[in-house]
């Protein structure tokens, strides 16, 4: 980046790179709040947050850099990031839905005993 | 040309600065917040607007080309992919609350269309079963 120019050059230097240290920073707030969320919910949203921090990461990345194939990574990380959201929302859901099955009928096992 | 240079940068900065605004916002109201459905709220903030302000940014520093193209169709896809996320996380809590009267209170739909908290409608006919019951004993 900065085209030839030193001062333009060391100023993008200069805010990329402040940028992605406040970003980890977040990263791992984010990490903390997957850790510390008493409900699963809270851990799904904080998983969606980290890869919504990763993916401003990557594409900064690619600007910085000057790779255009990062851009490409960029989009395939969207796509992996609501599909893991997606799959674990339901699967848990399904999770519950079996255990409180189990749970009533381990009920009606004990009135009939 | 160098003034040009820097008004882009300078445009580019901004945007990318706000996007972090935008992040640290997110991340004080998802660890201010006391309940999941309210601390979405603040996290869907951060997915739509805060890396829609940071991709922006990027693609005026970057100017046209075809990375800029991608990084923007990024944005379109964010667009799409966050509300439905948002709404399966919501579902998940809803279906799995052991105890939703802690947390929060289901709206229903009375006989105008007008909608009233759950509790308070459950409350009311309580007291109409009561006025009822006073009528039929005062002969």
């Amino acid at each position: 980046m900065g085209k030839g120019i030193p001062a333009l050059e060391q100023a993008y230097e200069i805010l990329f790179v402040a940028a992605l240290v406040i970003l980890a920073v977040f990263l791992m707030l984010s990490l903390v709040r997957a850790i510390i969320g008493p409900r699963v919910a809270d851990r799904i949203v904080a998983i969606n947050m980290m890869g919504t921090q990763t993916l401003a990461i990557i594409a900064i990345l690619a600007v910085m850099k000057q790779e255009g194939y990062l851009a490409d990574i960029c989009l395939i990380y969207a796509m992996t990031s609501f599909l893991a959201v997606i799959v674990l929302s339901k699967v848990y859901m399904g999770v519950y839905r079996q255990r409180k099955e189990g749970k009533e009928e381990e009920e009606t096992e004990d009135g009939g005993y | 040309m160098e003034v040009i240079e820097w008004i882009q940068f300078l445009a580019g900065m901004v945007l990318l600065l706000l996007g972090l605004l935008i992040f640290l916002i997110q991340m004080i109201g998802v660890f201010r917040f006391r309940y999941v459905l309210n601390r979405m709220h603040a996290a869907a903030m951060g997915d739509t607007l805060g890396i829609g302000c940071c991709l922006l940014g990027l693609i005026v520093m970057r100017g046209f080309s075809f990375t800029s193209l991608k990084l923007l169709l990024v944005i379109i896809f964010l667009w799409f992919s966050s509300p439905v996320s948002s709404h399966l996380i919501a579902r998940l809590e809803v279906t799995t609350d052991e105890e939703p009267k802690k947390h929060y209170e289901k709206l229903v739909a009375d006989e105008n269309g007008t909608m009233i908290v759950c509790s308070q409608r459950v409350r009311e006919n309580e007291a109409g079963v009561k006025k009822e019951d006073g009528d039929g004993t005062v002969f």
